[in-house]
């Protein structure tokens, strides 16, 4: 075993370093607790089972010609289940669960249309995809949004 | 109050604070919480190691980056830092390199966790803090290969303490966990009125049906008013794990609920490893001090030999200090310099290993008033249990 004598001296530097290391992290993790009652995303705010919501939405493809195509059925060698596998979005058109509250899971929906949007480049059909999604949080009557991602023809 | 008093009274209060942050304190905990974090790392890790293996990773589905200036690896390396994540989270369980391969570990889990909004989840983020807290305090001094050798080459150990603020800060986090999951129950309305939890119920009411629960048990589990009352017991539940742990007189209660806890959301709920990592955790609420516990047995009975056994090989946190005693009972000399004896004695040994403690720990509470209690000569308190 290493002498008492011999154990690390606490400099000044070390002294507040220690101090300051704590203060940050108890801070920040306060501050994230309370980012959490504001945010779609809550990262580190650990809100769990925060709702009994549920959602569904119908998630089309607008295509140049107008035509409204069910993002269920495959186009251009691109299907939906693929593209899309995580955060409960693999079935929309399906009633889910909305495991972190229905703000974060239209975020995340959201999101996956812009990502749709901009990762098929063999589709040279599809203008803009939309979500008519119908949430109901927790026993509230049900509310409908519509999502949509970038115009694909448009300036990015 | 002058303003010389309140300076005095701030330079006294920041005095504390650095004495407290700085008291040497037992890593064994934080060891033991090392170990076992290697496994639940591994789980972690195993999805994407499984799509990986099929040829898909994050950015090839729907993924967003928190910021576009966060590095992207090319695929194949991606895929090897994902293995090597897994090699050193082995490495890290063993002890082996113990400070490279826990920040290594921590590094991977780390950077795949900011990669894309996608892949947090609250478990991951209560892994990565624990992995941050294990990178930065000295945890492979016991209980490692590391260790080992060092004793084989004939050195002498490394000192198993080193100063206590990595122990305090994973307190604080774990604490907080619980707490704001309470809290934000208990400031919402639907959740502590009990509409979230009855609702989900109702969600699930046919695959509810469909268990070979009694009707009588889905009726009450569908019963809207007892739910009133569930969603408040659960609040309070949590609630009282976050603060309870702090205090020495309802850590092992808030204990043994935070497992039950745990194991009621692991078998309710797809938590990946949270329910794991979450009873793992609680390690770091025993008292960072080690043999502080004499363990008097006569080694010639045959009941003692074997609970000298199960000490041995199940004292994992070191709480007990092992001598052999002439005859008589089992003897306990506690911190306090408490005598327990018999069979009071051996529950409250039970009680102390990590495996048997949730079985034992209610034991206690039955025996507190049988249980036969004495002093030993020297009251004094023994200096590791200032805590």
């Amino acid at each position: 075993m290493v002498p008492c004598d011999r154990l690390p001296v606490d400099t000044r530097a070390r002294i507040v370093g220690r101090r300051a290391a704590v203060a940050v992290v108890v801070v920040a993790q306060l501050l994230l607790i309370a980012r959490g009652y504001s945010s779609a995303h809550k990262e580190f705010a650990f809100q769990m089972f925060p709702e009994s919501s549920t959602w569904r939405a119908d998630v089309v493809r607008v295509t140049d010609d107008d035509r409204r195509v069910p993002v269920s059925e495959p186009w251009s060698g691109y299907r939906w289940e693929d593209l899309v596998t995580s955060r409960g979005l693999q079935t929309p058109w399906m009633r889910h669960h909305a495991d972190a509250g229905v703000d974060n899971q239209l975020a995340f929906l959201g999101a996956a249309l812009q990502w749709v949007a901009d990762h098929t480049p063999r589709d040279h059909q599809t203008r803009y995809l939309e979500a008519t999604v119908t949430y109901w949080h927790n026993l509230d009557a049900p509310t409908t949004v519509v999502l949509r991602s970038h115009d694909r023809n448009g300036p990015p | 109050m002058t303003a010389l008093e309140l300076a005095s009274r701030r330079a006294g209060l920041l005095a504390r604070v650095d004495e407290l942050l700085a008291r040497r304190v037992s890593m064994r905990s934080l060891a033991l919480l090392r170990i076992l974090a290697g496994p639940v790392v591994l789980l972690h890790l195993r999805p994407f190691l499984v799509d990986a293996a099929r040829g898909r990773i994050y950015r090839d589905v729907f993924s967003q980056p928190y910021v576009s200036w966060y590095p992207q690896l090319p695929r194949s390396l991606y895929i090897t830092l994902l293995w090597i994540g897994a090699a050193a989270a082995i490495a890290m369980s063993a002890g082996l390199w113990t400070r490279l391969t826990t920040a290594t570990t921590f590094a991977v889990v780390a950077y795949n966790l900011f990669l894309s909004t996608t892949h947090f989840h609250n478990n991951r983020a209560y892994l990565f803090i624990v992995l941050a807290g294990l990178a930065v305090a000295p945890c492979g001094r016991e209980l490692s290969v590391d260790a080992w050798a060092r004793r084989r080459r004939g050195l002498p150990p490394l000192d198993p303490t080193a100063p206590g603020w990595p122990l305090w800060l994973l307190r604080f986090e774990a604490s907080a966990i619980y707490g704001a999951s309470g809290l934000s129950k208990l400031l919402n309305p639907d959740w502590f009125g009990g509409a979230v939890t009855w609702d989900r119920v109702m969600q699930s009411k046919d695959k509810l049906a469909a268990t070979p629960l009694p009707s009588w048990v889905v009726s009450a589990l569908t019963d809207r008013t007892l739910h009133v009352y569930a969603a408040k017991l659960i609040v309070l539940t949590e609630l009282f794990i976050a603060v309870g742990l702090w205090w020495r007189g309802t850590r092992y209660a808030a204990v043994w609920v935070a497992v039950c806890f745990h194991l009621s959301i692991e078998a309710s709920a797809d938590v990946e490893v949270f329910s794991y990592l979450g009873i793992a955790a609680l390690v770091i609420w025993a008292v960072p001090s080690t043999r502080d516990r004499m363990l008097g047995m006569d080694l010639s009975a045959a009941g003692q030999r074997w609970l000298a056994t199960a000490v041995r090989r199940l004292d994992w946190l070191a709480r007990f200090r092992v001598e052999e005693t002439r005859r008589g009972p089992v003897r306990v000399v506690d911190r306090d310099r408490r005598v327990l004896r018999g069979g009071p004695a051996v529950i409250f040994v039970l009680s102390r290993l990590p495996v048997t403690a949730w079985f034992t720990l209610p034991l206690l509470v039955v025996l507190r008033g049988a249980a036969t209690r004495e002093w030993t000569d020297d009251r004094a308190p023994h200096p590791g249990s200032r805590e």
